[in-house]
């Protein structure tokens, strides 16, 4: 079987599309954590929340891509509104409080998914045109999950452009590099805080609707993704987009072709790995302050 | 710095006697509470002493306690050695995990040493789940309890474990305290407040942080043995990262760095648990809000904010006298 390269591109697939999904969550956590100082255990729900409102979504206009659209936009708004009544006034105080107050948000998030929506396992179908196979390299793949990796490469490009070559990527840079120098040279920090952060929501909210027809919609499908995603972090390193670029594929690939190379092993070989980086690199591989 | 004062004494005090009446009077369910509350509470304490006092929050202590409820299940099922030993086993375990994970992560802080306790809990409870020779994610029955008919007491009855709870929590809270009150704790306490001084001063800080995690790892273990006999099974469940988690909420709400508090809030959200649940299906909502509001209200804990309004009469009294 592994001998046979259809079985290798199909895996490697897989993987990329693991590394995108996991990079569209992780981009946002990492950005908000190298310009906030924030850490937002709350991301995983923020996630789950994406896929719960694509799903309603698509229950009232019997669309996909109204729920493509309108998904992020409501995680941002539920962003927005966390962001003005907790998140600004919990930016200062210390690492353990802001994991105390997010992690209160999760179980405050998964009752309210509870509540709302049911515990049983919900789902949507792929858009018609996206729900068949297609052939790639000799190899039939699902065409949905060919767009789940275009998606996130698109975003990773655009977010990469946006970084690097406009004013507002200049601007969030500065900020990640020194806060209170770039607030000193006159940017208004605190607006590009908010907006880093609603975009951030956005990505997560997009990676719930994009991950809805893949997967099951539960309850506890944040909390089950947030731990690949902080490793994702915690390896690429904080507050950078190529750590979040690195860090997704890393996980990625490791968690897909473990699970094929050595099922025994697979599981832990992720941890291991985050082992290793915190050992000999406790700061990642690409983190944005040296 | 750790003080027994006589505030702490009066308050642990009480709460183990409120306990054992509660278990005494009380029902079967009362005991099983009371037993919960003394196994999490033990869990608590030994997370307070490296986070209150240490200043290492740890998000794998509930995979420790997790540790060491197998440890003590395989050692007496699997291994069929007798109880007493396969206790001495899942401290062990808690111990050898705790110290390691101290000693490896020694040198991260902030979010960093909480991610990196996170996955390393995490590793423990994947590499646990995925064992078949362990039972898998379906756990290990015929858990046995220790026999401690020598002296006259049957653990068999819910009582007399209830009361054997209690008196466990007591030991480890007094072991704690001696701990934080020899030269040991204040070292650490003073790693805590200035490690680079520390440093100076020519104390091996790593390997300090890693005994100390060591000794609570040891303590964490001991909670889940006991937790294994009460149910009389083990499961993976034990350790998911949100176990780890709601220990640290216990600290919180009792109030971190004071010792009493993760007692107290262990008591205070087994029983708001207990009642809330019998209210609302949605409890999981209402400790949520309950953690954000302790914290935003200054992260005393309730046992925190009593210690403090105390200590801030008696300052006012000595600056009127």
């Amino acid at each position: 079987m592994l001998a046979d390269p259809s079985t290798w591109i199909v895996q490697g697939l897989n993987g990329l599309q693991l590394s995108m999904l996991l990079f569209l969550l992780s981009v946002g956590l990492t950005v908000i954590f190298g310009l906030l100082h924030f850490v937002n255990l709350a991301h995983g729900a923020l996630y789950a929340l994406g896929a719960y409102a694509g799903v309603s979504a698509v229950w009232m206009l019997g669309s996909y891509w109204a729920a493509f659209v309108l998904a992020p936009a409501a995680v941002a708004l539920a962003g927005t509104v966390l962001y003005l009544g907790l998140i600004r006034r919990m930016r200062r105080s210390g690492p353990m409080n802001q994991v105390l107050v997010t992690f209160g948000l999760i179980f405050v998030f998964l009752d309210i998914f509870r509540i709302v929506w049911g515990d049983i396992a919900l789902g949507i179908d792929a858009p018609a045109f996206l729900s068949g196979p297609v052939e790639v390299l000799g190899v039939a793949y699902p065409a949905y999950r060919l767009f789940i990796i275009a998606l996130g490469a698109a975003v990773m490009a655009g977010l990469g452009l946006v970084l690097s070559r406009t004013q507002i990527g200049a601007m969030i840079r500065a900020g990640v590099d020194n806060d209170r120098m770039a607030a000193c040279l006159g940017l208004n920090v605190e607006r590009i805080f908010f907006v880093v952060f609603c975009v951030g929501c956005a990505l997560a909210g997009l990676a719930g609707v994009v991950a809805a027809p893949v997967f099951s919609v539960t309850p506890d499908m944040g909390t089950q993704i947030l731990i690949p995603t902080l490793i994702v972090v915690v390896i690429g390193g904080l507050g950078s987009l190529k750590g979040a670029v690195a860090g997704s594929l890393i996980v990625g690939f490791t968690q897909t072709f473990g699970a094929v190379l050595a099922p025994q092993l697979a599981a832990v070989a992720v941890y291991a790995l985050l082992a290793g980086i915190l050992i000999f690199r406790p700061a990642g591989l690409f983190p944005a302050r040296g | 710095m750790f003080h027994q004062t006589g505030i702490k004494t009066a308050v642990i005090l009480a709460l183990l006697a409120g306990l054992a009446a509660y278990a005494a009077l009380g029902g079967y369910f009362a005991r099983e509470l009371v037993i919960e509350i003394a196994t999490l509470a033990i869990l608590a304490i030994s997370l307070d002493m490296v986070a209150g006092y240490g200043g290492m929050v740890s998000l794998c202590h509930g995979s420790i306690f997790g540790l060491g409820a197998y440890g003590f299940a395989v050692a007496a099922t699997l291994l069929g050695l007798p109880p007493g030993l396969a206790l001495v086993a899942g401290i062990a375990l808690g111990a050898l995990f705790g110290g390691a994970v101290g000693a490896v992560t020694s040198r991260a802080r902030g979010i960093f040493f909480i991610m990196a306790t996170l996955a390393f809990g995490q590793m423990v409870y994947v590499l646990i789940f995925d064992a078949r020779a362990l039972g898998g994610d379906d756990g290990l029955p015929g858990v046995p309890r220790l026999d401690l008919s020598a002296l006259g007491v049957d653990l068999q009855s819910s009582l007399q474990f209830a009361l054997f709870a209690i008196a466990c929590l007591g030991l480890v809270y007094a072991l704690a305290a001696f701990v934080l009150r020899s030269g040991f704790g204040r070292t650490l306490c003073g790693i805590h407040a200035n490690e680079a001084r520390m440093r100076a001063l020519g104390v091996p800080v790593w390997q300090y942080k890693a005994n100390a995690f060591a000794l609570s790892g040891a303590m964490a273990g001991f909670a889940g043995a006991l937790a294994a006999q009460h149910t009389m099974f083990v499961s993976p469940e034990m350790m998911v990262w949100t176990v780890s988690g709601e220990a640290l909420v216990i600290v919180i709400l009792g109030g971190m760095g004071t010792l009493v508090g993760p007692a107290v809030g262990a008591a205070l959200l087994i029983l708001l648990r207990h009642e809330i649940a019998s209210l609302t299906n949605h409890w999981h909502m209402v400790i949520g809000i309950v953690l954000i509001v302790t914290v935003l209200a200054g992260g005393r804990g309730l046992y925190g904010q009593l210690e403090h309004m105390v200590q801030a009469r008696r300052e006012r009294a000595k600056a009127h006298a």
